[in-house]
């Protein structure tokens, strides 16, 4: 896997202490989860026994279980506990890759190599910003990138203001908006969208409306994009 | 007044439906198991007395037989625990509560024929039938992404209903015709409420997490 750069995952505020979400970078399977203690894990989300996703398990603590047999891994990825052999001291060899994780702007960021010293540098964003919604889009990122200014918010057009790798700066109205795009497969995207300062709930509610109708404006000229890729 | 008695199929998302409101009414019903795969019992004349299509659930009280979950949950909540507020008076709410069971008996019958057709054998277009179920799950994730803005944390309210009791099945079984929870970060969120719920039970497919 070459995915060695800061990816944006989830919203942190979405992954809670206590649970897990899968999650796909180029069509590569994660998941990520939040311990007890409230610090952020980026996985393979696959168990080693019979390939299960660790996303469709639960989170005690600082373990998270398979969902199938009970498998029990700490948060260096060591499996600790097997219910069907209570007294076994289980292999050092039943581990999960684990990758860097860090959160920045409210937003958990994952890079994909084996862990070592030797991280790109963080995602610059600012300290004080409001999640607002993680959206799934039908549409390759650099497509959904470069139409997020086409769509109208309350009649005019959105003003992108920075572009850096996956983070998109927009003035929607009066609201300063960053938008983290990630590469979930080929043909699918993820736009976490976080606001900076604080928002009130009406105007949270203004963005999650235009957030819907880019998903549906965006999706409507991929699909016609690959119509006419099928007609040629 | 003698229990209610339920036809149920253990692997029918609406007949978990009325499962999990008479656990959470705290009713005991007595159970009449229907065997509808491979059996095709619920198409039986006895059945069809009692549900003209031959639809699950049913429920029979003394004279009075309703086939339709969202019936039963609303006749449930209104006749047997009114107090516990599975069906709030409030005219608005409770035209919320209206709002949600239309959508769960409309827009989310693909997601009960995506996962027959996925899991029973059933006849369908599997791939219109997942993108007509992930169109409602994404209506349902914005709406539950709006009431998260004010923490409300149930479809129609601070507190569950039966609006909640009929749209969870459909999200909660997604992965049986293929649809994870990734996307869905209200709904993951929303369903975490829905489990804390007092008298909360699973059906097979939803998970006991212990």
């Amino acid at each position: 896997m070459s995915l060695r750069d800061w990816y944006p995952l989830a919203l942190s505020r979405d992954i809670t202490p206590g649970t897990s979400a899968g999650t796909r970078v180029e069509g590569h399977e994660f998941v990520v989860w939040r311990d007890a203690g409230g610090a952020a894990h980026i996985w393979e989300d696959r168990c080693p026994h019979r390939g299960m996703k660790m996303s469709f398990g639960f989170v005690r603590g600082d373990h998270i279980a398979c969902l199938y047999h009970g498998w029990q891994y700490d948060s260096e990825g060591q499996c600790r506990h097997i219910p069907a052999h209570p007294d076994l001291d289980v292999p050092a060899t039943i581990r999960i890759a684990r990758f860097a994780v860090l959160e920045a702007g409210g937003i958990i960021w994952g890079c994909f190599n084996e862990v070592d010293g030797n991280l790109p540098r963080a995602p610059e964003l600012p300290a004080a910003t409001t999640p607002v919604r993680s959206l799934f889009i039908d549409c390759p990122a650099q497509r959904l990138t470069a139409l997020i200014a086409d769509i109208p918010f309350e009649g005019s057009a959105p003003n992108v203001t920075t572009r850096t790798g996956r983070i998109v700066g927009i003035t929607l109205g009066d609201n300063v908006l960053i938008a983290a795009v990630q590469p979930v497969s080929g043909s699918e995207s993820a736009l976490h969208l976080i606001a900076t300062g604080a928002l009130e709930s009406q105007h949270l509610k203004q963005i999650s409306t235009w957030s819907e109708q880019l998903r549906r404006e965006v999706e409507a000229l991929t699909s016609k994009d690959n119509d006419g890729e099928i007609a040629a | 007044m003698s229990n209610p008695v339920l036809y149920n199929y253990d692997l029918d998302e609406n007949c978990y439906k009325v499962r999990l409101l008479l656990s959470c009414l705290g009713i005991e019903a007595e159970t009449i198991a229907v065997d509808v795969f491979p059996g095709n019992e619920h198409l039986s004349p006895a059945i069809r007395a009692m549900s003209p299509k031959g639809s699950l659930p049913v429920l029979k009280q003394g004279d009075l037989v309703l086939h339709e979950a969202e019936a039963i949950l609303a006749w449930l909540a209104r006749s047997q625990k009114p107090d516990k507020g599975f069906l709030p008076n409030d005219p608005d709410t409770f035209a919320h509560v209206m709002m949600w069971l239309a959508f769960s008996a409309r827009e989310l019958d693909v997601a009960v024929r995506a996962r027959v057709t996925a899991m029973m054998d059933a006849p369908g277009d599997i791939d219109a039938l997942r993108s007509g179920a992930r169109e409602a799950l994404r209506i349902m994730e914005d709406h539950m992404t709006r009431q998260h803005f004010d923490d409300v944390e149930y479809v129609a309210g601070a507190r569950a209903t039966i609006a909640d009791i009929a749209l969870f099945p459909s999200f909660a079984l997604s992965r049986d015709y293929n649809i994870d929870h990734d996307a869905f970060p209200a709904l993951r969120r929303w369903a975490r409420a829905v489990r804390r719920i007092d008298g909360f039970i699973t059906m097979p497919g939803i998970p006991d997490y212990h």
